[in-house]
Order: structure tokens, then C-alpha cells, then sequence
């Protein structure tokens, strides 16, 4: 394995930030960090870059552990979310602070620097302060910092989440070609799941300081292992009701049944049945709030339809092969 | 598991962390641990040798050294309470008011930092002194010097201190609950007891302490103006100076460092008892003019303009006239300074505070940096060791320097009779401002820079070098200032450190005002207050042709 986290785990006094976590990444693979807030995902990135330090586990880099090797030993290039150029240098010396810290020969630092902004497109702005560029280019140079001393492993905390819609999606796209071209093993962080699943090979969701589930962005999507993966990657419909699960195997203990809203089939003559209790039309989706057996349930129907109202009755199926069966997760 | 992190080597970077803590943690100890170490160990060490409140009992069975006692909390309690209720009223003009020439009227206030605290009973002197302008103009007699003089001038030099403080605490409210209380019916003394006073408690609390601490254990004013009404502050320069009797300085010492410790205790009590008045929703309030208000505003704050003025002028004419007050014609002859050391004085005094400035940026902003960069166990007593000294009036410090430092084979014996020692003295004397100051000041700037800096390879010493100064410099510059300003007017904690060839300029015009030559020692005080002014301004206009705006170099 190309980087191993083994058992890592650290504490802030009695919150466990992040719980004996488990992961092997393979060279040249992107890896995205998913889940929401205070789920310990950056915090596992900085332990990963050895900018925090561990409470038990290790993290093992071609099978050395890196324990004993602070930060700027580690040679992880690091991208944060507030971009962090230092003002006071132009954005040519802002890449080439890494090559300087690593005591690149002149002419070869001048070649590498011209290289990277090259590669950001922004050779033109070399001689630009920080806060002359955009909040877009001001992250692209911070691309090019962390891309330019070649590090083993590039790691990107968050680094869209300050930056408009606009320029979000088009650097999204940079980023991923820039990191197929490098074969840069990479770890990103994020909180924005059309951002995970757009750019990463494998997503690590994240929960309370635990995995949940690894996978690629279709596995987690059509095979949601936990609750907390199926509510937060796309909408999902728990299924409570005695009624509705009635012909499905309720069985196993610690487990709950679920379905996607596109996955209920409105049908005549369907085996349940349901009042409409709100609806929204999104164009070629029309989202319905159905109350069925005594809970709520989210359907979603697609291509054109006749407009339903609320108050309206409406019968519909759950396939037994759409119906999941997903673990509980960590409370 | 475990083993991994028990294995790890020594880091570059944690060895210059370690270093560079524990060097600070030493300087703190030597220069300010040390020395109130020995005030200590003197004053309960009885001259027979035997250990106990011996000194204490043996002078506090003196019925003068009690009435000392109560003169100094006399003093203290009266000048806070009346520092405090004129200074709220100045502050709250200059912040509340739409009257005019508020930035003048804010200057003038401050006029008294920039002057040694002996400068105020100058001017008092040459106003109400027996000699003085109202005495000979209307031929009254009155006598100045005693409790009175103190009170006046005292009062003068603690109120830009009150002023600062109280101004920041009524610079910024909430608009939401004026328009509230105002809608409710209040009238403007409601709403000024139910809304504006509570708001500003804790400034209120802050400013008196400073206060309290700054007069008991003012020297300046009260040798000049005391007249037969002792405090403690004159009664250990006394003693030591006089008479060279270190155990009662010692014990004096012990005396005025627990009401300034216990009022600095106290005030950072308070501190932590202080909610944020201020959130993100908050509407700032916006002054609006008020003809009737902000005349009387005014009004009230010229005349408490005028006569900080008038004492700070009388001492600027008084130095430029023949023989104040028989001749008043114009004369210059007070700047020739034939007298002593000459000008030489003053010329020490700049070498000390640019000596002070430069060892200040050095040490107090390297503490506040190596306090903040490397949090480790130590960290802890570090801080606790920088803050330590805001409890420590300057005449104890001073003292304690003489009793730690004067003895032959002491490791710092050799700064002993240099303008090293008084130099430190200072630096160590308002550690604590400095140190919060650059604490500050360094926490606004976001540690992903340290960060990222180290994640590109860089070492601690590089970051600092690299990104961290070129980010902070202004701050290390204000730093720099503060010191420099400081060492130019004190006069407590340097008066037992001097020696006849590292005479400092404060420590002349107090003898000259000694001798009776008050023309020349108001010369040599002008000669101070111009040169902190001058320092000033060049600082400012440097910062200008920088390109660099919003400093604030006076706090």
C-alpha cells in the first residue's frame, strides 16, 4: 500500500475527534474525505500532514511510519481553505518558497516556478501580490505552491468551499485533470457530496470521527451501507411502517429498510396506497410528500405526467430489489 | 501503538522551541522573579538575622510611618474616584457627542504620557506654587504644596490613562437597545444609567485599577508637590536613597506591591466576568448632533482641556522666560543647560530608550511569539511570568534590582552602574503591556500561514523570518515605540538604578526642581516632551512613506 492509516485516532480532552480509523490508499488514487461538520474529516487530513499529532494509530507512507517526521519532513503538499498565500511575497515566490526551503539550485527553482504557473495558467501574473488575484487564482497559485516541491501525497482541505458557484465548478474540473496528469496521490476534503462524487475515485464517508462506508460514488449511491451514508449521499425514504414493510424481510436486529424516492414506482393498482400531502414540480421531476401506513414518505416522479394535487390518492409499489437494508449507524 | 510517538528524535524545530521558551522563561526569571525575590527575603529578614513580620511590626509601631500608610490610600482612593468621573464624562463627550473638534480636545487629554510624571507638579508650582501666577496676580496665598498638590497633579497624570481605557469602552454599543429604550419611553438619564453605564462596567472597574495602581505609587509628583504630606512612594525613595536603609525600603516595597497586585488580581477578575457586549448582529450606534447636549459636552470638556493644557503650558513658558516670576521677558538662556551634566542627561535618556526599544522588540515581542508559536507545559509559567510584572510598581523593581543584582559575583553583576540595567529595568517594568500588546496582535494572524509554511518544508525559524515578521512588523514597530515613549518620561523605577554618569533627563529636572533652578528644569522637561513628540511624528510619517495606515502608535 502506498499510504496506510492504521487505528489513527485523536482526542480534544473527552471528544473523540477522529475513532481508530482504517485506510490504505494506492498510488495516484483521489480520495475524498465526505461528511458534514465536526465529523473529524480535517482533522484527519492534519493528522495525515503531521500537523496535528496522533493520540494512538500510525500513518505509514510505503510502509514507513511517519510519526516521528513533523510537517515540513513530510513532504505533503497542502492546500487550505482560506488559500493562506503569504501576502507578502509575489505569487512567483510564493511557489517557489517550498523549492527555496529545499535548497533548489537557482535556475532550477526559476525553471520549476515557470513550470507549475504554466500548468495554473497564470505565467502572467508572476509578479502579482495575493491580493491582487481573485479568490480563484489566489487558490490556483496555492495549487501550484503545494504541486511545486513534488510531494508524495497532495492534500486539499476544503479547498473550493470559499470560492463562488461559478468558479467552484470550473476548478473542480482543473483540479481533477491536474491530478490524472500528475498521478498525484491525492486526498481532498469536503463537506459537498456533488463535489466528492464528481472528482473522487473512492469516497470515505465520515461520521463522527468513524468511516461509514469506503466506496466509489456509484457504490455508496446504489449501496448505501449505513443510515447516515443513505441520508447523505442523495434523499432516502426510511421505512418505519408495519404497513409498508409488510413482504420484506424485517429480520435482522440493528438494521433499517430503506428506499430511494426515484426507486417507488407509481403505478395503478399498486400494493400500497397513499395521500398526497404536498408536491413539488421541479421540471422533468415532480417531488411528492405522501403519507402512507402512518409515515411520510418522498416520491419522486419522472418524464410527464398529469399534475397531481394535494389531497389527492395515489398507489405505488417498492420493489424488493430497491429496498435496502442499512446498519445503524454510530449515534 | 504508542511506541511509535515515544521513539520520535529530537526535531530541529522542538529543540528551537524548547530553547528559545526556556531562554525567555530564564530572562523572566532573572530580571523580574529575582528581583522581587530579594524585595521579599529583606523585608522579612529582621536585622537580627531572624526570619518574620519583625520589619513590619517594628514600623507600623510608628505612628508616622501609619499616618504614611493613610496618606497613600488618602491619596489613591480620592484621585480614583474623581480621575474616574471626569475622565467617563471626557470619554463620553469625545465618543457620544457630534461636538466639535473632538480629535484636538482627545489630544490634549493625552498631552500628559508624554511628559515624566514630575512635569504636572512643575506646572502646579509655577500656577498655584507661592511664587506662582494666581498667588502674584491676585495676591492671594495659597499654599499648594501637601495633599492638595498631589491630588492636582496626580489627577492630571492618571487621566489620560482613565481616558484611553474608559474612550475604548464607549466607542462601540449596540444601536438596537438605544433605539429599544428610547422607544419604550426612557428619558436621557434612564437610558444613560440603564443602558451606557452597565455597558461600560468593566471599563469602569479596568480604569480605576490602573488608576489606583498608578497614583500610590506615583514618586514624581508627590517628592515635587508633597510638601510635608508623605506617602509611601516618597518614603522609600527616602529611605533607600537617603539613608540607605534597605530593609524599610523593603518592607515599603512589600506594601505597595499587594494593593497593586491585589487591583490587578482584580481586574482581571472582572475581565473574565465580562460578557461580549458587542455580537455579529449588533447595529453600531450612530451619533446624532444634539444642539443643546453637545454644546454643554463641550463646554465640560474644554474647560477640563484648559486646565490640563494650562499645566503643560506654564511649564513650556516658564522655560522661556528670565527669571520666572520677577522677569518675564524672553530668554533662551535655560536651554544653554550650564548646569551639571549639561544637556548630557538627556542625551542618555534617548540612548536608554532607543536601548529600551530595541531590547523590547527583541525580548517582549519574542515573548509573546515564542509564547504563542510553541504551547507546551512551560508555556504556562511563561505567560504567567509576563504578565507578572503589571503588578509590580516601579519603584519596587528598581529596588529589587538593587538588592538582587549589587553584589559582587552575582552572573549579571557587570550590568551594574550601566545603562544595561536601567535599560532592562524598563523593559521588564512594562513587559506586561508590551507582551498583551504583541499577544494581540499576533493572534489575529491566521496560523494556516504557519501552517502552510511548514507543510512546504519550512523550519520555525524560517516561517518567523520568511512570513511571520513581514506580517507583524508594524505591530513589533508599536511595540518599539511604546517602550521607547515609556523609557523617556519614567522616573520610578529607574531613580535607585542611575548613576551620576548614567544621569537620565526625568532624574534631572527633578533635582534642578530640587535646587530650586525650576526655569531650567522646566527647559529640560520641554527638552523630554519634544523628543517623545518628535519620535512620534517621525515614526508616524515613516509608517506614511511606507504606505502603511492604521497604526495606532499610543496606547
Amino acid at each position: 500500500m502506498f499510504l496506510s492509516l492504521r487505528g489513527v485516532t485523536k482526542r480534544f480532552g473527552s471528544l473523540v475527534a477522529v475513532d481508530h480509523v482504517d485506510l490504505d490508499l494506492t498510488e495516484g488514487e483521489f480520495v475524498c474525505f465526505l461528511g458534514p461538520s465536526g465529523c473529524g474529516k480535517t482533522t484527519l487530513l492534519r493528522l495525515i500532514a503531521g500537523l496535528e499529532t496522533l493520540d494512538d494509530g500510525e500513518v505509514l507512507l510505503e510502509g514507513t511510519d511517519l510519526a516521528g517526521l513533523p510537517a515540513r519532513k513530510r513532504n505533503f503538499g497542502v492546500v487550505f481553505q482560506s488559500y493562506s498565500l503569504f501576502p507578502n511575497m509575489t505569487v512567483a515566490k510564493n511557489v517557489a518558497y517550498g523549492l527555496e526551503c529545499r535548497k533548489w539550485p537557482e535556475a532550477k527553482i526559476e525553471a520549476r516556478v515557470a513550470e507549475m504557473l504554466e500548468l495554473v495558467h497564470l505565467s502572467r501574473d508572476a509578479g502579482k501580490y495575493p491580493h491582487e488575484l481573485s479568490g480563484g487564482m489566489q487558490q490556483r497559485v496555492a495549487l501550484a505552491r503545494a504541486l511545486a516541491p513534488e510531494p508524495a501525497v497532495l492534500l486539499l482541505d476544503e479547498p473550493l468551499s470559499a470560492l463562488d458557484a461559478k468558479v467552484r465548478e470550473s476548478l473542480r474540473g482543473e483540479i481533477s485533470e491536474l491530478q490524472k496528469r500528475l498521478g498525484i496521490t491525492t486526498i481532498m476534503v469536503t463537506h459537498d457530496q456533488d463535489e466528492a462524487m464528481e472528482m473522487a475515485d473512492r469516497i470515505v464517508a465520515l461520521n463522527r470521527g468513524r468511516i461509514e462506508q469506503v466506496g466509489s460514488a456509484e457504490e455508496l449511491y446504489w449501496d448505501p451501507a449505513t443510515r447516515f451514508v443513505g441520508e447523505f449521499i442523495g434523499r432516502i425514504n426510511m421505512l418505519s411502517s408495519p404497513d409498508l414493510c409488510a413482504g420484506l424481510d424485517t429480520t435482522a436486529g440493528e438494521t433499517v429498510l430503506a428506499i430511494r424516492p426515484e426507486h417507488i414506482v407509481v403505478a395503478d393498482g399498486g400494493a400500497h396506497s397513499g395521500t398526497v400531502r404536498n408536491v413539488a414540480f421541479l421540471g422533468n421531476t415532480m417531488r411528492l410528500g405522501v403519507e402512507a401506513g402512518g409515515q411520510d414518505l418522498e416520491i419522486e416522479v419522472h418524464g410527464r405526467r398529469r399534475r397531481m394535487q394535494v389531497g389527492d390518492t395515489v398507489s405505488f409499489d417498492l420493489p424488493a430489489d430497491r429496498v435496502r437494508r442499512l446498519a445503524a449507524s454510530s449515534p | 501503538m504508542t511506541v511509535s510517538r515515544t521513539s520520535r528524535l529530537p526535531d530541529s524545530d522542538r529543540v528551537f522551541g524548547v530553547a528559545t521558551v526556556m531562554a525567555t522563561i530564564l530572562l523572566l526569571v532573572t530580571f523580574v522573579l529575582i528581583p522581587l525575590w530579594a524585595i521579599l527575603k529583606n523585608s522579612f529578614v529582621t536585622p537580627d538575622g531572624g526570619i518574620g513580620f519583625g520589619n513590619f511590626i517594628h514600623y507600623f509601631a510608628d505612628a508616622r510611618f501609619v499616618t504614611i500608610v493613610g496618606n497613600t490610600f488618602e491619596v489613591g482612593i480620592s484621585v480614583t474616584l474623581t480621575t474616574l468621573a471626569l475622565a467617563y464624562g471626557f470619554a463620553y463627550a469625545v465618543q457620544r457627542t457630534a461636538m466639535p473638534f473632538r480629535n484636538v480636545l482627545r489630544i490634549v487629554a493625552l498631552l500628559p504620557i508624554f511628559s515624566p510624571s514630575l512635569v504636572q507638579a512643575l506646572g502646579l508650582q509655577f500656577l498655584l506654587g507661592r511664587n506662582g501666577f494666581v498667588n502674584r496676580t491676585f495676591g492671594t496665598e495659597i499654599d499648594i504644596y501637601g495633599f492638595w498638590g498631589i491630588f492636582i497633579s496626580d489627577l492630571v497624570y492618571a487621566f489620560p490613562h482613565a481616558f484611553l481605557i474608559l474612550s475604548t469602552a464607549l466607542a462601540v454599543a449596540d444601536a438596537r437597545l438605544y433605539e429599544s429604550a428610547d422607544s419604550l419611553g426612557a428619558g436621557a438619564w434612564r437610558i444613560f444609567r440603564t443602558v451606557t453605564l452597565p455597558a461600560t462596567r468593566y471599563g469602569l472597574a479596568s480604569a480605576a485599577f490602573v488608576v489606583f495602581t498608578i497614583v500610590i505609587t506615583d514618586f514624581g509628583n508627590a517628592v515635587v508637590i508633597g510638601g510635608n504630606y508623605s506617602v509611601l512612594a516618597v518614603e522609600i525613595y527616602n529611605q533607600v536613597s537617603g539613608q540607605a536603609n534597605f530593609s524599610m525600603g523593603a518592607v515599603i516595597g512589600v506594601l505597595l506591591l499587594l494593593p497593586a497586585a491585589l487591583a490587578v488580581i482584580g481586574e482581571k477578575w472582572i475581565a473574565r466576568r465580562q460578557f461580549a457586549s458587542l455580537t455579529a448582529q449588533s447595529i453600531p450606534l450612530v451619533v446624532q448632533p444634539n444642539r443643546a447636549r453637545d454644546a454643554a459636552w463641550f463646554v465640560y470638556s474644554v474647560v477640563v482641556a484648559l486646565a490640563i493644557l494650562s499645566l503643560v503650558a506654564i511649564v513650556i513658558y516658564a522655560s522661556f522666560v528670565r527669571l520666572w516670576p520677577y522677569n518675564l521677558s524672553f530668554s533662551l538662556r535655560h536651554y544653554q543647560f550650564d548646569v551639571q551634566n549639561g544637556i548630557q542627561p538627556l542625551w542618555t535618556s534617548i540612548y536608554v530608550a532607543l536601548l529600551t526599544a530595541v531590547l523590547s522588540v527583541f525580548f517582549v515581542t519574542g515573548a509573546a511569539y515564542v509564547n504563542h508559536a510553541f504551547p507546551m507545559r512551560a508555556s504556562r509559567i511563561l505567560y504567567f511570568l509576563a504578565i507578572l510584572p503589571a503588578a509590580v510598581p516601579g519603584m519596587v523593581l528598581g529596588l529589587g534590582y538593587i538588592l538582587a543584582f549589587n553584589t559582587p559575583g552575582q552572573p549579571v553583576y557587570w550590568i551594574y552602574d550601566t545603562i544595561l540595567i536601567i535599560a532592562l529595568c524598563n523593559v521588564y517594568h512594562y513587559h506586561a503591556q508590551g507582551f498583551l500588546l504583541a499577544t494581540t496582535n499576533i493572534k489575529q494572524i491566521s496560523s494556516t500561514f504557519d501552517e502552510a509554511s511548514a507543510t512546504l518544508g519550512a523550519t520555525k525559524l524560517r516561517t518567523v523570518w520568511r512570513v511571520t515578521l513581514p506580517m507583524i512588523w508594524p505591530t513589533v514597530l508599536a511595540v518599539g515605540v511604546f517602550f521607547f515613549m515609556r523609557a523617556m518620561v519614567t522616573l520610578s523605577a529607574v531613580i535607585f538604578l542611575i548613576t551620576p554618569s548614567t544621569q537620565l533627563a526625568a532624574v534631572s529636572v527633578l533635582y534642578l526642581d530640587d535646587r530650586g533652578a525650576l526655569n531650567q528644569a522646566a527647559a529640560f522637561a520641554v527638552c523630554i516632551m519634544a523628543t517623545v513628540v518628535a519620535f512620534l511624528i517621525i515614526t508616524q510619517l515613516a509608517l506614511r512613506l511606507a504606505g502603511i495606515r492604521g497604526v495606532s502608535l499610543v496606547r
